[in-house]
Order: structure tokens, then C-alpha cells, then sequence
């Protein structure tokens, strides 16, 4: 990592380690500190991005690696808008404010210590934190579904960390770094024997279940449902993101250096991106529950980024990148509204809600710009990002692929708009009639990441030439 | 007199006696923790900076934060542990026997030993060369001890409500 991109993960550290002692006996003083210093952090690595001398040289300005800034710019965004919502959600019931935001703040740290991380051993060791974080989180609300969430997260992902362990050290003995730079020098330079690959293998499959592909999705609905609300928005978000997928793409950068043998692993990455998407849509199509279909659309989503990470080609990464931003994006919008939706009506049971737009038009619309966004609607961010991957699928030749991911798209859009009638729109239901708007601070954080949404579609290409000039010509060419 | 490398080789061995034979599982897990600091100070010692350094941030470390946080849920009467230790109380007198016998057989094997920590002596201090080579895993542990200390406390807090 290098110094300039240290504070982002500094800062809300320290700012962590402060609040359990000034927010001692004012819990109102730990969501200010939390939400001013993410602000702060958003503030400042939006103006890193976008400022008037980068924009003009076309992103070249900008030294650092860019997926690492753009992953930065996510995690801020998502954490501001988790921590100001859940200030005006929790309303103190249940929650323990002194160190809900301090390990909101330790996970926000850990991502930034993550998506900077220039070698694999200390990946994985902020991964590690932010598992340790994401346990107490779930939990934070002390309920037996979170408590069970938590319990099935953590038999999965520790095996999961002890396999990338393992891939470390068979890394250790056959390369004798952990550095990207140096990897990336053995694999040019042809030295590299099967031992390298099969220890990018082991990383890659513990990174996998992480990141909550099919087959080893199993903890990821019970975790987000059973999570506290806006826990649910951070960890489908953001969180498993970055602790997986975030990694699952870095390390299919380095398998596409290899001229041969490692091919089959990527097939198997595409493989196992298609089956997760195909799995995800369908089961998202038998829930019942808002919050689980969501969680179950997010294996889905998920399916897209490690179907592009697989096939590895410049195009597939841009596309990759963009769905992992969107992602975080939308997702954050629509868990964050299911919460609203169950303060306001007390129930997630789709059947039971409907016409839900006359009484919460903004929680409705802001639903409703998140869902055409996931469903690839143009010109919303979602439409781009998709449309990349499957124009990358097409172009290196995998067309079955490509045809599978539009039909699943398709198939994702028919049930959204059937979801978005049977949810917002038509007659009012019982829970609607006893319903009313949520506050204007429950409202904001979605709003805002509408806004967000509507903006990267309609900006798509400033957006495409960032990635292309930071990270596709840096990175991959 | 004592030297700092048979110093070290003392302190691990009691650390390591005291991990195994404590009753009490905070003190077993911080004495293993300090056996730990010791093995990584002697690896440094042997010129062998980077088993060091992982000794150092894994077991001492990550580790270490694993067992305090689970040792910490349990309650006061649990991490007591309640099984017949009468067997490891002859684990010293092992322990001595050990080293005895390798002081007096293992001697040409410790001055092999010592020429490798005199070769290991013209490299970087360990806190250099832990901050030159290992910032970043350095600056994760002290999150992950953050996260640690905050998940324990919060826990704790949930069970005083409780009570």
C-alpha cells in the first residue's frame, strides 16, 4: 500500500478506538463521530477521483491503481449510508451504540486495509478482520436469527480462511513471496511450475466460499436475513464483496498471465459464475420474504462478477469492476428500503405487502430505480455493466455464456417487474393502509444512492473510461 | 552469566510449561502468546527474519486474539478446566531431564546454532525489519485486536443486560 492511500484505513481505526470512550455516556456522540468521519473519508477520496486536473487528463493523472480507489470510493459510500441510516433505524432498542459503530467503523478500516493490500498474506489478514467484525455485527441486535446467521457464517468461512492459509503456504514454498508485483514477474518470466497455480487455486476456492458462489452459498441468505437491518444492507453491500470477490477478481488477473495450465481453472471460475447466477434468479423467484429473495438476488448478481473474472479478457474485467460498484450500489438501496418497509409495516412477507406505493412513495420509487438497475434496465447503471460482461463473453467466443447470461438477465427483469406490482404498485393492502412514509434520515441514504445510480448509467462513459485507463491498461494489457 | 539467547531458550521453555499446565485458560493462552515472542526472538536470532516475523503476527498475534475472544465467552466457572491434571505435574521435571541432557549432548549442535545467529547479527533489528517488510500485517493486527477487544466488549455487554 502506499502512504497517500494509508489514511483511508488509518482513520477509521483510530476514530473506532475513540468512540467506546467518548461515547460512553452520550451514545448520540458514537453515530456523529462515525458518520462525520466516513463523510469525511467519502469527501475526501471523491475529490481524489473527480477533481478538475484528473478529469481533464482523462483519469492518467490519477497515480494510484484504480480498483483499489474505486473500491475505496464503494466501501465509504456504503458505510456513510449504513451508518446514517442506522442511526435513525435502531432508535437505541437493542442495539449497543458505544460498539455498533466502532465495528462498523474496524470493518470499513479492514476493506480499505484490503482493497490496498499489495500482497496476498496481508489480504488475507485484513479479510480476517473483517470476519472477526462482520461476526459481532450480525449479532449486533442479539436476536436468534442473527445469532444463527452469524454461527453459519462462521463454520463456513473459517474452513474457508484455513484453505487460504494453506494456499499461502504452498505460495511461500513455491514462489517464495506473497507480493502481486512479484508473482506477476515469476508467472511472466515462465519459471512458475504447477505449485504456484495449484496455490492460486486453494486461495481462489477459500476466497469462493466467501464470496458466497454456488455451491457454497448456503450461509449467505440465512446471514443476510437474519442479520440487523441495515447489518444486512453493509454485509450483502459491501462486506462479502470485498472479502471475496474483490479477491476472486485480483487473483483471475493473475491467471490469465499464465500461457498455459491455468485455462482450466478459469473455466471452472465461468462455470461455477453461470451456475450461480442460474441458482440465485431461480431461488430468488420462490421466496417469499423481501429480505431473502434479496439475498438469493445477490448470489445471483454475484454469478456475473465471477463469470467475468473467469473469462479474464480486458473487457470482462471493466465489466466485472463496473458490476461490483453497482452492485454495492443497488443492493445497499434495496436492503436498506426492506428495512424501511418492515419499521413501517411490520411484516417482509411479500403477500402481504402491496400497493405500498401510495403510502411510501420514496421508499417505493427508489426500490423501484434499484431493481431496473439489477435487472439491467438502460440506462441505469446495471444496464452497463451487464451488457459489458455479455459483450466480452461474446467476443472471446464463450456465445453459450453469453446467451445464458442474457436469458437469466431477462428472466431477472420478468420476475422484478412482477416483484415491483405485487410489492409497490396495485390495490392497497391491510399493511399498507396502516403504513406511512419513514423518516427523511431513513430516506436519504437510499436516496442518495439512487442518485448514484441514475448518475453512473447516465455517466457510463466517464465511467468506462476510468476503468479503462486505470485498471484495464495498467493492469491487464 | 546469563546470556540473552539462553535467557530466551529459559523463558520459552517456562512459557510454554505454564501454557500447559495453568488452570486457567486466559493464563494459558497468554502464556502462549509470550512463548510465541520468545520463538520469534530466537528464529530472529538464527537469521531467520521472515519465520520471525510470521511467528510474531500469526501465532502471537492472530492467534492469540482467537483464543482470548473465545476464552473471554465463556463464563468464570468454564474456563477453569475441570480434568485431572495430576500427570502434567511431571512435566518440569521432563522438561529439566530435556535440557540437561541437551546441554551436555546437544552442545556442538547450540555453537552450530550460535554461528548462524552471529551471521544473523549483521542484519536489521527485528522492529525494522518488522516495519521495513511487514507495515501493512502489522497495522491489520492491531485491527484485528481492535476488532477483538470491541466484539468481547459488546458480547459482555449483551450478557450484563441479560443478568
Amino acid at each position: 500500500m502506499t502512504i497517500s492511500l494509508l489514511q483511508y484505513m488509518l482513520i477509521p481505526l483510530f476514530s473506532a478506538l475513540l468512540i467506546p470512550f467518548v461515547a460512553r455516556r452520550r451514545g448520540r456522540l458514537a453515530e456523529i463521530f462515525a458518520t462525520v468521519t466516513l463523510l469525511a473519508g467519502l469527501i475526501n477520496i471523491g475529490w481524489t477521483l473527480l477533481n478538475p486536473a484528473v478529469l481533464a487528463s482523462g483519469f492518467s493523472a490519477l497515480g494510484e491503481d484504480g480498483f483499489s480507489l474505486l473500491m475505496i470510493f464503494t466501501i465509504y459510500l456504503v458505510g456513510l449510508c449504513v451508518a446514517f441510516f442506522s442511526a435513525s433505524y435502531g432508535d437505541g432498542r437493542g442495539v449497543n451504540t458505544a460498539y455498533f459503530y466502532p465495528l462498523l467503523l474496524v470493518s470499513v478500516s479492514a476493506m480499505c486495509g484490503a482493497v490496498t493490500s499489495t500482497d496476498f498474506f496481508t489480504l488475507f489478514i485484513f479479510v480476517e478482520v473483517l470476519a472477526v467484525a462482520s461476526f459481532a455485527l450480525m449479532t449486533s441486535d442479539d436476536t436468534k436469527e442473527g445469532i444463527e446467521g452469524a454461527v453459519k457464517y462462521y463454520l463456513l468461512t473459517f474452513p474457508a480462511s484455513a484453505v487460504i492459509m494453506l494456499g499461502l503456504a504452498v505460495m511461500l514454498l513455491s514462489a517464495g513471496t506473497f507480493s502481486f508485483d512479484s508473482i506477476r514477474i515469476i508467472i511472466y518470466s515462465g519459471t512458475s511450475g504447477p505449485a504456484l497455480i495449484f496455490s492460486l487455486a486453494l486461495m481462489l476456492l477459500g476466497f469462493l466460499v466467501k464470496s458466497g458462489v454456488v455451491p457454497f452459498h448456503v450461509w449467505t441468505p440465512d446471514a443476510y436475513q437474519g442479520s440487523y437491518a441495515p447489518v444486512s444492507a453493509f454485509l450483502a453491500g459491501i462486506v462479502t464483496k470485498i472479502s471475496g470477490v474483490y479477491a476472486v477478481v485480483r487473483i483471475a488477473m493473475f491467471l490469465r498471465l499464465f500461457e498455459t495450465g491455468a485455462f482450466r481453472l478459469s473455466e471452472v471460475l465461468m462455470f461455477l459464475g453461470m451456475v450461480t447466477i442460474a441458482v440465485g434468479a431461480i431461488a430468488a423467484m420462490k421466496q417469499d420474504d423481501f429480505k431473502r429473495m434479496l439475498a438469493f438476488s445477490s448470489i445471483s448478481q454475484t454469478g456475473y462478477i465471477v463469470l467475468a473474472a473467469g473469462l479474464a479478457t480486458p473487457l470482462a474485467f471493466i465489466g466485472a469492476i463496473f458490476h461490483l460498484f453497482n452492485h454495492a450500489t443497488f443492493k445497499t438501496v434495496l436492503f436498506l428500503n426492506s428495512a424501511s418497509l418492515e419499521k413501517a409495516t411490520g411484516t417482509r412477507d411479500m403477500n402481504k405487502l402491496g400497493g405500498m406505493e401510495h403510502a411510501m412513495p420514496w421508499t417505493s420509487w427508489t426500490s423501484v430505480i434499484a431493481m431496473l438497475s439489477t435487472a439491467g434496465v438502460p440506462p441505469l447503471s446495471g444496464f452497463w455493466s451487464k451488457i459489458i460482461i455479455i459483450i466480452a463473453l461474446w467476443d472471446a467466443g464463450a456465445v453459450t455464456y453469453a446467451v445464458l447470461a442474457l436469458l437469466f438477465s431477462a428472466l431477472t427483469l420478468a420476475y422484478f417487474v412482477v416483484m415491483q406490482r405485487r410489492i409497490f404498485f396495485g390495490r392497497k393492502s391491510p399493511a399498507a393502509e396502516a403504513a406511512a412514509e419513514v423518516s427523511p434520515a431513513l430516506l436519504a441514504p437510499a436516496v442518495l444512492m439512487s442518485a448514484v445510480i441514475v448518475a453512473a448509467g447516465l455517466l457510463f462513459p466517464y465511467f468506462f473510461s476510468y476503468l479503462a485507463e486505470t485498471i484495464a491498461s495498467r493492469m491487464v494489457l | 552469566m546469563i546470556e540473552y539467547r539462553e535467557f530466551l531458550y529459559v523463558a520459552v521453555t517456562l512459557c510454554a510449561l505454564a501454557a500447559v499446565m495453568s488452570k486457567n485458560m486466559l493464563t494459558s493462552a497468554i502464556s502462549l502468546a509470550a512463548m510465541s515472542v520468545g520463538v520469534a526472538l530466537i528464529l530472529f536470532d538464527f537469521n531467520a527474519p521472515w519465520a520471525a516475523v510470521f511467528e510474531l503476527s500469526v501465532c502471537a498475534g492472530l492467534i492469540t486474539v482467537l483464543f482470548i475472544s473465545a476464552v473471554s465467552l465463556l463464563r468464570k466457572e468454564e474456563a477453569f478446566f475441570a480434568e485431572d491434571r495430576t500427570r502434567f505435574r511431571l512435566l518440569p521435571l521432563f522438561a529439566l531431564i530435556v535440557a540437561i541432557g541437551g546441554w551436555i549432548a546437544g552442545w556442538p549442535f547450540f555453537e552450530a546454532l550460535a554461528d548462524y545467529a552471529r551471521f544473523g547479527a549483521r542484519g536489521q533489528s527485528l522492529g525494522s525489519m518488522l516495519w521495513e517488510t511487514r507495515r501493512m500485517d502489522l497495522l491489520g493486527q492491531i485491527a484485528i485486536l481492535a476488532a477483538g477487544v470491541l466484539v468481547i466488549n459488546s458480547v459482555f455487554a449483551v450478557k450484563k443486560a441479560e443478568k
